[in-house]
């Protein structure tokens, strides 16, 4: 575990006038530059937005650095050092390859497999592992919470989601296993709750200490019930069951890590966290990015996922005057008003990123910033939402990934070259090396010169 | 190996064994039994497109369709064949670098694959299908916890959403658990719990016996136990659960515990354990085909499909006496649980998935074009379409009333949005209708479920009629199809630019049948209110069906398909049901029951009521095969 810089207390305390005030305000400069020497931990974070975007006015001109920020990705101004522009990078696995439509619901699953989903509206669902679970299961150990998943729209209630492919392909990017999807959190009182709602609880308080053990001796008793149905039950159903377990493993841990850092969580906090889910979007998914960068300010976990939107989602953006549905909006054929407004949804969601940016940069760690850190990887899956063609993707890198990316550039990489290789380069980073992910071929070149 | 064919194999990877299989004993008799749909349709189609690849001696993905000669074996090898028919349908085969057959041609293949399917033998194979163990998903777990503790907490409302799949939220083996929902359970067990005991009237029901001279304190609690998990667990507890339980609590004890908290510990474990999260039905026993579900569990197949909760007193009690499935009985509860308050689940949850009202709550039309619009009449769409829904479930009324149905029901300002005179106030009454509106289709939620947020679609409309009534969707579309052109006006009205559409041959097949039913939609308009004129054009609301059946206008539409229609929309509505009672995928052999579901159906008058006792007393619904099929 490593010591952090400075204890939560006083994060937290800095983080209660956070949503009125820049967080970094009342962090004093002291605290933030004291501490022992140990390298801080790398957090990777990935988010999807939904539809593609209008590339022509995403890619910029020029490539390395000093490029001219384009339309979409103006919003990045204060930013522009600290971001790649990631060119020519492909999902071949978000292709039909023989399985007809239903790409929005491909989109999603492949952003972070590439894994060729199985067609499925029911039974046996299939995709892969996914590069922020193949971190989690590595690093994921070191904190109270291998991983968060996040996201907005809560997935659809009804009918099935994209030509044939189950809901549980678009509303999740994130999965366990290939047959796991990880599900999501999209109301952010719910998150801090997650996060915090033990906060108050004095370690040495017999009651705290016997609230535990009760807590595991329960957990004990249906893991033993769950074995025992196993038993009984065929394959179909014992795969739940592993669920089920797996999810009772992973609530064990976290308590025993809970126990272990506990010295590092504790304290009070003035900040009261979230009310519950705003109706502004906007500020709905601002909330969701401070939960996930109080989440790495205070170790709490080191791998997010964020679905700004569902794939295929057809929300209307009135606040920046659309009032068309987004998905049905990417189906523009080239009309000019169509892609004057999907161009104006891309920069909402840019926008939104700046300030989750800006909010990690300006939040100091060590004598650098968390964004320093970090690497957020932002995109989608889908380049132009009319042709749904899955090459030349819309990627961004943020963050210098602890002092191994050298961002502020624009790279084009060859035509064709897998997306899964960016995540490999990520994985060793982030010191998870895996030989493989999805349809990888190997390390993406050039994030470093 | 083909580029394209590549995924074909992983496909067909289960059903190599059976291909393989077939290839040996593929060398006598010579065809028979041909039927039309065979020699006419479907061999010429294997033979110009297929069996270049999937014939001889090394057929791709173990597939040889030369071995194929006679009808009689497409019914035998039923599983394969659905998968060729989607795949063919879905246009993933043949692949895209060979020949492609042109529409007509593979139209007609996958109607005669279809109809051949459909000559399935209901008498030689008993298949009852087997049902992944269904975890509760949120609305189950909600109602379940209210009629265990006797609060309505809701506390699932945090859970993450189900997911959906064959268009329900309950299909067994889509609803998955992601640690993040076991999280929830567990915080969700420790809070009910907490609050069930601080809750005078909760803790009565839960705590029932106290301790007293003659009866100690551990007895008691062991008392209260048994009777808590038998009802959480909805089966009698047994003693061996029951010790543990016991064993539980001593341990909570023996940590400093207090009796009430180690009593607590133990209620919290009985809500978090998989028996209360899952509902299990045991798979026949070793070497047994299938086998007949116990009382216990069709008390639970009965009281998730028609409440979406826990069976109450008087169906554990039956199940305990071992008399539920005594036919009559199983009529008796079933027009018992319909009547009763908890039925409203199944508007909620059956009616608000087949018809799609959920998704309401997502649809924004356009302010600009429609400032009417608003939360409260959103509301009052839905209300009018659930009150009308629950009419026919309580009233046992014909199911062809969903189609033509005079009456409904509205408040002022539904009433004020339909042009209808004299309703007042916020409360929904009966209301005759005039000639414009006619059943559910006609209603405002489903007008607008299936419109843009700027225009009607036609398109869409009628491709939920055929989607949810009449129980035929169409296909995705082939792959490089140009979409409808919406740019406003300058190219006439959505009518004549659909028509355009439609000279494609490829778009037409489908087309034909779907932008005509959406044409006797076009008098309402994005929010369902009533128009004659869209934009400067007037609405021609008249339609040519399949079959030269002519309307014009929403009323003709709807009487046209409730008398011409009345079996598709029963096979329809009979499968959706049977899916969302059974909480998995209908497989090929359901159509045998859904055969006699339908047959029941039409011996009573087309009654709500005769639909849900025929779904019940099915085969499916109460038995449970193993997991080898034959």
């Amino acid at each position: 575990m490593t010591q952090p810089r400075f204890t939560r207390r006083t994060l937290l305390r800095g983080l209660g006038v956070s949503l009125a005030l820049p967080l970094w305000d009342s962090l004093p400069a002291s605290v933030a530059a004291a501490g022992p020497v140990a390298a801080p931990p790398r957090r990777s974070a990935f988010i999807f937005v939904p539809n593609g975007v209008n590339l022509s006015d995403w890619t910029p001109q020029t490539e390395g650095f000093g490029f001219r920020l384009p339309y979409i990705l103006e919003p990045l101004a204060n930013v522009q050092e600290d971001v790649l522009v990631l060119s020519g990078l492909t999902h071949d696995k978000g292709r039909a390859n023989g399985d007809g439509p239903g790409d929005h619901a491909r989109s999603a699953s492949v952003f972070l497999t590439g894994a060729q989903p199985r067609k499925t509206s029911g039974a046996n669902i299939r995709s892969g592992i996914s590069v922020d679970q193949v971190a989690a299961q590595a690093i994921g150990k070191a904190t109270r919470f291998a991983s968060l998943e996040l996201g907005c729209e809560r997935g659809r209630g009804a009918g099935n989601c994209d030509s044939g492919y189950s809901c549980a392909y678009s509303s999740n990017i994130s999965w366990a296993g290939e047959s796991s999807p990880m599900g999501k959190e999209t109301n952010p009182r719910s998150v801090f709750d997650r996060m915090f709602a033990d906060r108050n609880a004095k370690p040495t308080d017999q009651a705290v200490v016997r609230g535990r053990a009760l807590k595991q001796s329960i957990l004990d008793f249906i893991a033993e019930d769950a074995r025992n149905l196993q038993t009984k039950l065929a394959a179909n159903d014992n795969r739940k069951l592993d669920e089920y377990l797996t999810g009772v493993r992973e609530i064990e841990q976290r308590i025993q890590r809970a126990e272990r850092t506990h010295a590092d969580t504790s304290g009070d906090l003035t900040y009261q966290g979230p009310a519950g889910t705003p109706r502004d979007y906007g500020e709905h998914i601002r909330l969701m990015c401070d939960m996930m960068v109080l989440a790495f300010q205070t170790d709490t976990t080191r791998v997010a996922t964020f679905m700004f939107a569902d794939a295929g989602s057809n929300r209307s953006y009135r606040d920046i005057g659309v009032s068309d549905g987004h998905h049905e909006l990417s189906h523009h054929r080239g009309e000019a008003e169509k892609l004057r407004k999907i161009r104006d949804i891309n920069r909402f969601h840019v926008t939104q990123l700046a300030y989750l940016l800006e909010k990690l940069r300006a939040t100091p760690e060590g004598d650098r910033s968390l964004l320093d850190n970090c690497m957020i990887c932002y995109g989608s899956a889908l380049s132009d939402g009319n042709r749904h063609n899955n090459e030349d993707l819309p990627i961004l890198l943020a963050g210098r990934g602890g002092g191994t990316i050298d961002p502020g550039r624009h790279v084009r990489f060859e035509r064709e070259t897998p997306m899964c290789n960016l995540f490999m380069s990520m994985l060793d980073r982030i010191g998870a090396p895996t030989d493989f992910i999805g349809d990888s071929t190997g390390r993406l070149p050039g994030l470093q010169i | 190996m083909k580029s394209g064919s590549s995924k074909f194999v992983g496909l067909l990877i289960g059903t190599l064994c059976v291909a393989v299989n077939v290839a040996v004993v593929a060398e006598d008799p010579p065809p028979t039994s041909d039927s039309p749909n065979f020699s006419q349709s479907i061999r010429p189609f294997l033979q110009a497109h297929c069996i270049r690849c999937h014939g001889d001696d090394e057929p791709e993905g173990g597939l040889a369709l030369d071995t194929y000669r006679e009808s009689a074996r497409i019914q035998s090898d039923y599983e394969t064949w659905e998968k060729i028919l989607r795949i063919v349908q879905e246009r993933q085969m043949p692949p895209e670098d060979e020949p492609r057959p042109d529409e007509p041609e593979l139209q007609s293949f996958c109607r005669a694959v279809q109809a051949e399917l459909e000559t399935f033998d209901c008498t030689s194979h008993r298949h009852a299908g087997r049902v992944t163990i269904r975890r509760l998903n949120r609305a189950e777990y909600n109602n379940t916890i209210r009629d265990l503790i006797g609060i309505d907490f809701r506390p699932a409302a945090e859970f993450p959403s189900d997911d959906v799949g064959n268009g329900f939220d309950n299909i067994g083996e889509v609803l998955s658990i992601p640690p993040i929902l076991l999280e929830k359970y567990l915080a969700a067990a420790e809070s009910i719990v907490e609050q069930a005991m601080q809750d005078a009237a909760a803790r009565r029901r839960i705590v029932v016996h106290e301790p007293t001279p003659e009866l100690s304190l551990r007895e008691a609690a062991r008392r209260n136990l048994k009777r808590f998990a038998t009802r959480a667990f909805r089966r009698p507890v047994r003693d061996a659960e029951l010790d543990r339980l016991m064993a539980l609590a001593k341990f909570a004890i023996d940590q400093g515990a207090s009796p009430d908290e180690a009593f607590r510990t133990t209620l919290q474990a009985v809500l978090a354990s998989p028996h209360f999260l899952f509902r299990v039905e045991a798979d026949p026993p070793l070497g047994q085909h299938v086998r007949q579900l116990d009382d216990f569990e069709v008390a639970c197949r009965l009281s998730y499909f028609l409440w979406s909760s826990m069976p109450d007193q008087e169906l554990f009690d039956l199940a305990m006496a071992g008399t539920l499935q005594a036919p009559a009985t199983l009529d008796q509860q079933v027009m018992r649980m319909l009547r009763d308050p908890k039925a409203a689940a199944l508007t909620e949850n059956f009616a608000g998935q087949w018809l799609q009202l959920r998704s309401l709550a997502d649809i924004a039309p356009d302010p600009g074009r429609y400032p009417a619009f608003d939360d409260d009449l959103r509301a009052a769409m839905r209300r009018e379409t659930e009150l009308f829904f629950a009419t026919v479930v309580r009233e046992d009324r014909s199911i062809l009333d969903f189609l033509a149905a005079d009456f409904s029901y509205v408040n002022e300002r539904l009433a004020a949005h339909y042009g209808l005179v004299g309703v007042q106030g916020d409360a929904f009454r009966h209301v005759q209708l005039d000639d414009r509106r006619r059943g559910i289709l006609t209603q405002a939620s489903i007008l607008l479920i299936t419109s843009n947020p700027t225009r009607t679609s036609p398109v869409k409309r009628g491709k939920w009629i055929m989607d949810n009534i009449l129980g035929e969707p169409p296909p995705p579309p082939p792959e490089g199809v140009v979409e409808l052109d919406e740019t406003p006006e300058a190219l006439g009205s959505l009518r004549e630019r659909l028509e355009q559409h439609r000279s494609n041959e490829a778009c037409a097949v489908c087309h034909r049948k779907m932008d005509q039913l959406g044409f006797g939609l076009e008098n309402f308009d994005v929010i369902g209110g009533w128009r004659d004129r869209d934009g400067r054009f007037e609405i021609d609301a008249s339609g040519t069906l399949p079959g030269d059946v002519h309307f014009d206008g929403p009323a003709q539409l709807m009487q046209i398909l409730s008398e011409q229609n009345k079996s598709a929309f029963s096979r329809c509505l009979a499968e959706k049901m049977l899916t969302y009672a059974l909480g998995r995928g209908l497989e090929s052999y359901d159509r045998c029951a859904v055969d006699d579901i339908i047959k029941q159906l039409e011996q009573n008058d087309y009654r709500f009521g005769a639909l849900v006792r025929a779904i019940v007393s099915s085969e499916p619904f109460r038995f449970r095969e193993s997991l080898g099929k034959k």
